[in-house]
């Protein structure tokens, strides 16, 4: 028998079982298979309805388990309250979860814990949520409960004083935490005057103001019909929630919805600031290196989130990763990323190391960062990035909840709402050089804010010739 | 786990041959529930080796998880060596350079990581279909051919000490936790952070990692469990090929140490700078798969599930004095616990947080729970074990860890069976026999004596 007559035996089996020849490279040599790109919702699944009161309704039905989640979404948060009320979302939520309709605190956190359900009053930046999910046979008492919290809130002042209270101590417990500490004390460089600049839970002298005369008022300006999103996901029928959407939401009065707000916050300025929170006791010292970002519908965004992927966005496989982790062994974790809001958020890298090596990470991060502008994304990083970008996307959409609440976010910044669908084409759609364009645009190692938050008297000596230190207490 | 979080605000970084029959349970609620786990199908391979293969098309992704059965509790002279060692196995082996194990299955989107607890250590990979026969070759291809070097523990050891630094040293929470095991278990080897004292991720040698590796990480001691979007046929083929080689070891030592009774309160106090202190409390309770457990399960659910729940309503809802308070039972193979803690509010006082948190534990020896109490948490528990079905991760966790523990997969009927069946008296009496003052161990993390942080 001839070689290749063997080869071919050989060769038939094989192909057959889809198993390596003993001759071929191992699989982790070979190109990864093209991923299949079904569709993100199986077809006839979601339903999108708009009532006569301009509320959105979404639906998606998944039979598979008994489950359901319904919720609210409205398209302003945080980011519209002024300076002097900070923290005003975050305790109109709290106070939304402590009596509505005909029950109390205590009757409503019954309603819901005894059918094993659970109530989420949730503030964002840019929008504000009211969600619950439980068993979808309990989907009478999840709606009405839905809807006495979105519409009959009780506002009580004996709870706007607890939760006032609780909001104050939490503030001050934070500070325990280095972690908030650095996010602080980085919105209050890159933000002077701007609502970014103001922790998101608010300050003490914010939060003393808060009371349940304002947390009303700002729950009537921001709660409108025509500026929200009723959604639902898991063992629903689209119709049957339709019906139920309009007798229970239909006689919402619309009303005119507030601006955007804030204004768009300035550039980082030129120069460099560097800011030392001290914290004596701590072994390890927390770094964040920071400038100015963007908003969420930048159109680069994708372009960025890809050269952000190769820098420190993507964990084991960036640039810093490997180079302050694997490499050098000087800390645990390393991070980059775009805070995306309605306004351009900031850009961060983040780390903490030993405090003796402080400098020497400062340096390597700063490293990355011009190295990002000057040797951007090769082809081969890039391709990495991208099937890292689209297969995380698949995971990301396990869950009919997770589909939803992507489907929610769209709509509240207006993007459009085929965007999941078009998603892996844009991601690889993208070139390097459109990598490259977007890391000269939106890296600025040369004022980046750096904060360290640690023993002032050990960190100083190490920063001082990068520029005047300015040493902070927490 | 060998990987950080993303952001330090939200640290990302987390069950025999039978088929079973479609036998479905049904929730409280009359609506049924298929339990997909009944589907599993178990093979042992001739070396040892338990594969669970559970399919389910209707999920874009499929979960691998190796569960190793060794954790911290089998040590035996450098503390923190089974972490240690799982952060070595992402550092490279004959084929395989360091590091690229997980660039290979993020470059494909996959998400990929491991941790150790006191009983396993457990890695896996969630991967959309394609990417499984990478998953099973690179698995199998570090635990054949592992290269631990100098060069590299060296680097990994700073690593596992920054993590340490994160976890333990500056963090409150940490710091605690490390006081209270070692606190409430004298002799057990739980009493060990399952990171290691400082001393000893300092001091571990190559020779230890190696002997570790080759006493614990053959095919008979491991569960692989592959759960969602895959064949099954030619993912056990895979398998087969793969793992099918690895020697099987004659034997797997144990720590023989048993914790022995205790007698009387302990107590410790911790100083660390903070504004908020914290209050943790743990009582000796069954291991894991004992007849109590559900009891026990229940009496946590009404202690700290949920608004109306009895610990969050007296210290942070009327009395104000904290910010939460939670109590759970901890299953764990040799011994659990049932723990508690409250984060104390800087403008209130731990003596205050203390004396009614343990007012709350008395309280469910001494009077009977309310039938809606009790209703209410056993619903509780049946929606937690609904929700467990969701993903394919979650489930692929359970069908693993029932078999690494029990030797097979609980099914879903089962447990809910064992939950409705708890009644008023069985939370009294594990409360009882439990939750008792002189069995207790406290420890209050507080900012140093003499007013000054």
């Amino acid at each position: 028998m001839s070689a290749a007559r063997r080869a071919l035996l050989v060769l038939g089996p094989c192909l057959a079982l889809a198993c390596a020849a003993p001759w071929s490279r191992p699989i982790w040599e070979r190109p990864p298979p093209p991923s299949r790109d079904g569709p993100v919702v199986q077809p006839g699944s979601l339903h999108r309805t708009d009532l006569d009161n301009g509320l959105r309704v979404l639906v998606l039905e998944d039979r598979r388990l008994p489950r359901v989640s319904v919720g609210v979404t409205f398209r302003r948060g945080e980011a519209i309250v002024e300076l002097a009320k900070a923290g005003l979302a975050p305790f109109t939520a709290e106070l939304m979860k402590r009596g509505a309709g005909s029950r109390d605190a205590l009757a409503l956190a019954r309603a819901v814990d005894e059918i094993g359900a659970s109530l989420s009053v949730a503030a964002g930046w840019d929008s504000m949520s009211v969600g619950v999910a439980g068993l979808s046979r309990d989907l009478d008492r999840l709606l009405e409960i839905l809807a006495d919290v979105v519409l009959r809130p009780r506002f009580e002042r004996a709870e706007a004083r607890k939760a006032r209270g609780e909001q104050l101590a939490l503030l001050e417990k934070q500070k325990d935490d280095p972690g908030t500490l650095v996010r602080w004390q980085v919105a209050r460089v890159l933000y002077p005057e701007h609502r970014y600049g103001l922790p998101f839970e608010g300050t003490p002298a914010s939060v003393a103001r808060l009371d349940a005369r304002a947390a009303r008022a700002f729950q009537r300006r921001v709660m409108l019909p025509n500026d929200a999103i009723l959604f639902a996901s898991g063992d629903v029928s689209a119709a049957d929630l339709l019906e139920r959407a309009g007798r229970l939401f239909g006689a919402w009065k619309p009303a005119n919805v507030p601006e955007v707000g804030p204004t768009v916050p300035d550039p980082t300025p030129p120069g460099r600031r560097v800011v030392v929170v001290d914290r004596p006791d701590l072994v390890q010292a927390h770094i964040t290196l920071a400038h100015e970002g963007i908003s969420r519908t930048d159109p680069e965004r994708i372009a960025a989130a890809l050269m952000n992927s190769v820098l420190g966005g993507s964990g084991f496989s960036s640039r810093l990763m490997a180079r302050v982790r694997a490499d050098a062994g000087l800390t645990y974790g390393v991070w980059s990323g775009f805070a995306l809001r309605r306004q351009p958020g900031p850009f961060a890298v983040g780390t903490f190391t030993r405090v003796s090596e402080v400098r020497r990470v400062v340096d390597l991060l700063l490293g990355e960062l011009e190295r990002a502008r000057e040797v951007p994304p090769d082809a081969a990083e890039l391709r990495d990035a991208q099937t890292l970008a689209t297969g995380r996307f698949a995971l990301g959409l396990e869950t009919p909840d997770a589909v939803i609440a992507s489907l929610v976010d769209l709509d509240v910044y207006g993007l459009p709402e085929d965007a999941l669908d078009t998603y892996r084409r844009r991601v690889r759609a993208t070139t390097t050089a459109d990598t490259e364009r977007a890391a000269r645009r939106l890296l600025h190692p040369q004022r980046a804010a750096i904060v360290v938050v640690g023993p002032a008297e050990q960190l100083t000596p190490q920063l001082e010739d990068l520029g005047a230190v300015s040493v902070e207490q927490p | 786990m060998p990987r950080a979080p993303r952001s330090p605000r939200r640290p990302v970084l987390l069950a025999v041959a039978a088929l079973a029959s479609f036998a479905a349970g049904s929730v409280a609620t009359g609506s049924d529930v298929e339990d997909v786990a009944e589907r599993t199908v178990v093979t042992v391979l001739p070396n040892g080796l338990t594969v669970l293969t559970l399919e389910d098309r209707s999920t874009p992704v499929v979960s691998f998880q190796m569960w190793v059965k060794v954790g911290s509790r089998d040590e035996s002279w450098y503390t923190g060596l089974a972490h240690l060692f799982e952060h070595m196995m992402f550092k490279g082996s004959k084929r395989i350079a360091p590091e690229l194990h997980a660039q290979l299955v993020q470059a494909r989107g996959g998400r990929l990581n491991a941790f150790t607890s006191r009983d396993y250590t457990v890695y896996f990979e969630d991967v959309t279909s394609e990417t499984l026969p990478l998953v099973i070759a690179l698995e199998a291809e570090r635990v054949a051919n592992l290269d631990i070097s100098e060069k590299t523990l060296a680097s990994e050891r700073q690593v596992v000490l920054e993590e340490r630094r994160l976890r333990s040293e500056d963090n409150p929470n940490g710091r605690a936790m490390e006081a209270l095991m070692a606190l409430t278990f004298k002799a057990h080897p739980y009493r060990r952070p399952v990171i290691g004292w400082r001393s000893d991720i300092e001091a571990a040698t190559v020779e230890a990692c190696r002997r570790f590796f080759d006493t614990y990480y053959a095919p008979n001691n491991i569960v692989i469990s592959i759960v969602g979007d895959f064949d099954g046929g030619e993912a056990l083929a895979h398998v087969r090929r793969e793992f099918g080689r690895l020697e099987p070891a004659a034997e797997i030592p144990r720590n023989p140490t048993r914790e022995p009774e205790q007698r009387g309160e302990r107590r410790v106090s911790v100083h660390f700078d903070l504004r908020g202190p914290i209050l943790m409390a743990a009582w000796h309770a069954p291991p894991t798969g004992h007849p109590d457990a559900e009891a026990l399960d229940v009496a946590s659910q009404i202690l700290s599930h949920g608004r109306s729940s009895r610990l969050y309503r007296r210290l942070v809802y009327e009395g104000q004095q904290a910010l939460y308070a939670e109590a759970s039972y901890w299953e764990l193979l040799d011994a659990g616990v049932f723990y508690g803690v409250a984060g104390v509010r800087p403008d209130a006082s731990i003596e205050r947080v203390e004396a009614l948190f343990f007012r709350e534990i008395a309280r469910l020896r001494d009077e009977p729970v309310s039938d809606a109490e009790l209703e209410k948490g056993k619903r509780q528990l049946e929606v937690m074990l609904v929700n467990g079905l969701v993903k394919a991760h979650a489930v692929a966790s359970r069908i693993a860890r029932d078999t690494a523990a029990f030797g097979r997969i609980r099914p879903l009927a089962e447990r809910l069976e064992a939950i409705r069946s708890v009644t008023v008296e069985d939370v009294q009496r594990v409360a009882r026999t439990y939750l008792v003052d002189e069995k207790r161990s406290v420890v209050q993390l507080l900012p140093p004596p003499g007013g000054e942080r």
